[in-house]
């Protein structure tokens, strides 16, 4: 019983300690001098103008580039592997890329929401008021549009694998074909 | 029916009976309400709210985005021949090309040096 009390003890001393260093290695990494502060005051309302046209030029790329990445899934991938399969031809390699695809377009759907609002969210702040606040804001909007570029990263490159995959399977097509 | 008698049928009618037409427009206006707040909710939740550039702050955009899609894609019906497969690649390689030929949310835009709020150089 007092073994177990001790050793219960140390596990909450070793567990404050842990979670106090991780906050004063997150300040340490992050240290903002009342300097920086006063510049985030002063250069913050056109740093915001910045922002906005950035969400309004974003949201349009959303929508364009979206329409784009549906119609690759939606009037390619899926209706030549229905023709293939309808046709009995074997199109496993070709659904694996499209079903990985779909898969990173939610993705993408949802990083996008996810940056779209926490935009919105860095927009409303008084950043004058709050320059440290509107400095945080940034940075985590800043994480989540990277977010976003990853997506679509991933997702031009699985517009190359299914072309690669479409490339073996016409191959293979030529080759019994002869 | 004189207007004594309606007067008498209507000290005879019970609360409810006496307003039940101003609770049936209270019903109706706080269901409205709830539908509404539920639909807000979808258009939120759902994603639709950031695609939909009739929002303010979009305006200056707004023209520019592509209103229909003409591309009409691969009949998923028919015969699989050399000529299918010629056809689908030239179609998917254009589209490839639109959807791919543009680093999107990429760049430095959002950096600390280029809205200005980074730590003064000494």
């Amino acid at each position: 019983m007092k073994r177990f009390l001790i050793f219960s003890i140390a596990m909450v001393v070793v567990a404050t300690g842990t979670a106090l260093g991780h906050s004063l290695l997150v300040r340490a990494d992050s240290p903002m001098t009342e300097t920086q502060i006063q510049r985030i005051r002063e250069n913050c309302v056109e740093a915001q103008s910045t922002l906005y046209q950035l969400h309004a030029s974003d949201a349009l790329l959303r929508v364009n580039r979206g329409q784009l990445y549906e119609t690759m899934s939606t009037k390619l991938m899926e209706p030549f592997d229905s023709r293939l399969t309808l046709n009995s031809y074997d199109a496993s390699g070709l659904v694996t890329v499209a079903a990985d695809y779909d898969a990173k377009l939610t993705e993408f759907r949802v990083d996008y929401q996810q940056y779209e609002e926490a935009m919105s969210r860095t927009l409303a702040i008084n950043c004058t008021n709050q320059p440290v606040a509107f400095y945080d804001s940034v940075a985590d909007t800043r994480s989540k549009r990277t977010k976003v570029h990853d997506a679509t990263l991933v997702l031009h490159q699985l517009i190359g694998d299914y072309k690669d995959a479409f490339e073996k399977f016409a191959k293979d097509f030529k080759e019994t074909d002869k | 029916m004189s207007e004594e008698q309606l007067v008498t049928d209507a000290s005879s009618l019970s609360p409810w009976q006496r307003h039940r037409f101003v609770v049936l427009i209270g019903l109706t206006i706080v269901i409205s309400i709830f539908l509404v707040g539920v639909a807000l909710a979808l258009y939120a939740s759902s994603g639709a709210a950031q695609l939909d550039l009739s929002r303010p702050g979009y305006t200056s955009v707004r023209d520019k985005a592509v209103r229909s899609d003409t591309f009409e894609g691969f009949s998923a019906s028919g015969s699989v021949d050399k000529g299918t497969l010629d056809d689908f690649r030239k179609l998917y390689a254009d589209q490839a090309e639109k959807a791919t030929n543009f680093d999107s949310f990429g760049g430095d835009v959002m950096s600390d040096k280029t809205l200005s709020i980074d730590a003064p150089t000494k």
